[in-house]
């Protein structure tokens, strides 16, 4: 083998490695992307609605929400199937803001959120897409995969569920969605909105 | 077992306490005929409306008013301004129960009494006033909605302060002030169960308007019934048809029936950039 052919195999070689070094770090990107929490759809059952106007226009205000793709629509449940843009934020409380404009109400809202073997536990906070979820009587588990996940906070179920949940934890914070002195403030100086939910 | 959804408050006679979405807007063109019983003939009266949904909580409406009611043609009357409050919502999946407060002014330019025609087969015997083309004047009041399974039951009671015209004076003989109230019900006939918004909705309704004069120069009232039908396209475009007429009353009258047409259109949304 002459010096100049092996300085090819050489640059060849080096070459080759670049290649996989580069496929590596790209399959590092994509799991890195596919396996990062995010809320992927949202079951949202409408309260006080009367028809299918009223429905239009809720439909309508969800629609102008930036993390929102596509809203399939359950009329006779007067539910919303909401898929939201891969890798969005998520803001729950904007959603609920939007059926409050349109002038009716959250009657139930489940969230469809991946895990990535998440530990989660009763009081547990789980910081998750940019929220900070409260598992209200959770049990001890570990969660992987695509989970459902209520929301129980006030306005986002009916005031007679909100006042049962109530009744079921003493813990301040649940009236008022944010961290309270029954939270670990978790290095918070300010009150940070925390989502109580329930699996 | 959605029954909620089966009520109807989207009354033609009468607002509910429920508020349009906020950010939305809707224009409306009504027209109304009726028997003028000193002429026995038929008037009308076109009222052109403006609806915006400012917020969750807020909404007006701009009307505008012409009729032939005062002199053989068709004039423009002046106009009215409408805003309503929701001060209570309470939700539940099967049921609502709304409050809301409302004013309304309303700027006239018509007599008091008509041009006499040639031919007029009686004398003009008027004691109604009203702010929808009659008098200047303002009112305000409070409407309840409830909706109870299958029928969305809505109420009002309102004050109402006659003033004179832009150029004639209010009468002396007229009562300045009057009291209305309704009691109004829907209920949605078709579609039996809902698949997509292009179904065309069939509601029926029938609401109860009582009007009482109350200063004592001219004291006595009325109660009409006005059953009516409505047409929702597209789920944003409304099409009602009315009759109003006398049940009983005291009140003299030159109007006892009223046959109304409305178109309605909605459009949702209008700025998105409000977050």
């Amino acid at each position: 083998m002459s010096i100049a052919a092996f300085t090819i195999y050489l640059s060849d070689y080096k070459l080759q490695i670049m290649k996989s070094f580069l496929a590596i770090i790209f399959l590092a990107i994509g799991l890195q992307t596919s396996s990062s929490a995010q809320i992927k759809k949202a079951s949202l059952q409408a309260a006080g609605l009367t028809c299918a106007m009223c429905s239009r226009a809720t439909m309508e205000a969800l629609k102008t929400l930036p993390f929102v793709d596509k809203i399939d629509t359950d009329l006779n449940n007067t539910t919303f199937l909401l898929s939201f843009k891969p890798g969005a934020n998520v803001n729950i409380d904007e959603i609920k803001a939007k059926v409050e404009d349109a002038g009716f109400s959250v009657g139930k809202l489940v969230l469809t959120a991946s895990f990535d073997k998440v530990a989660v536990e009763k009081d547990a906070h789980i910081k998750y897409a940019g929220a900070t979820f409260h598992f209200i009587n959770a049990k001890n588990q570990v969660l992987s995969g695509d989970q459902q996940i209520t929301v129980i906070d006030k306005d986002f179920v009916s005031a007679k569920q909100f006042k049962k949940f109530s009744t079921q934890t003493t813990m301040p914070c649940y009236q008022t969605g944010v961290m309270a002195s029954c939270c670990k403030m978790e290095g918070h100086s300010a009150p940070e909105r925390i989502y109580h939910v329930t699996i | 077992m959605p029954a909620f959804l089966h009520a109807q408050e989207l009354y033609v006679s009468t607002e509910p306490a429920s508020n349009m979405a906020a950010n939305s807007f809707g224009f409306r063109v009504t027209n109304r005929f009726f028997k003028m019983e000193h002429e026995g003939v038929t008037g009308m009266r076109i009222e052109p409306e403006l609806m915006w949904g400012i917020s969750k909580k807020l909404m007006v409406h701009v009307v505008g008013l012409a009729s032939n009611q005062m002199q053989p043609s068709l004039r423009f009357e002046g106009g009215s301004v409408y805003a309503k409050y929701r001060f209570l919502s309470n939700d539940d999946v099967q049921s609502h129960f709304r409050m809301a407060a409302y004013v309304k002014g309303s700027v006239i330019n018509n007599p008091f009494v008509p041009v006499m025609r040639e031919g007029a087969v009686k004398p003009y015997d008027n004691q109604e006033l009203d702010l929808e083309g009659g008098a200047s004047g303002f009112s305000g009041g409070i409407i309840a909605t409830q909706l109870i399974h299958k029928l969305a039951v809505s109420a009002t009671v309102g004050y109402n302060r006659f003033l004179n015209n832009t150029k004639d004076n209010l009468p002396d003989y007229l009562s300045d002030n009057a009291v209305n109230y309704s009691l109004s019900a829907g209920y949605l006939l078709l579609p039996r169960s809902y698949r997509s918004y292009d179904q065309t909705n069939l509601n029926i309704y029938v609401e109860f308007l009582g009007k009482a004069n109350t200063d004592a120069v001219s004291r006595n009232q009325y109660l009409d019934v006005a059953p009516a039908i409505q047409l929702i396209f597209n789920s944003s475009t409304r099409l009602d048809f009315s009759y109003r007429t006398e049940l009983f009353g005291d009140m003299s009258r030159n109007v006892f029936n009223t046959f109304t047409l409305r178109f309605e259109h909605n459009i949702f949304n209008i700025s998105t950039k409000r977050k």
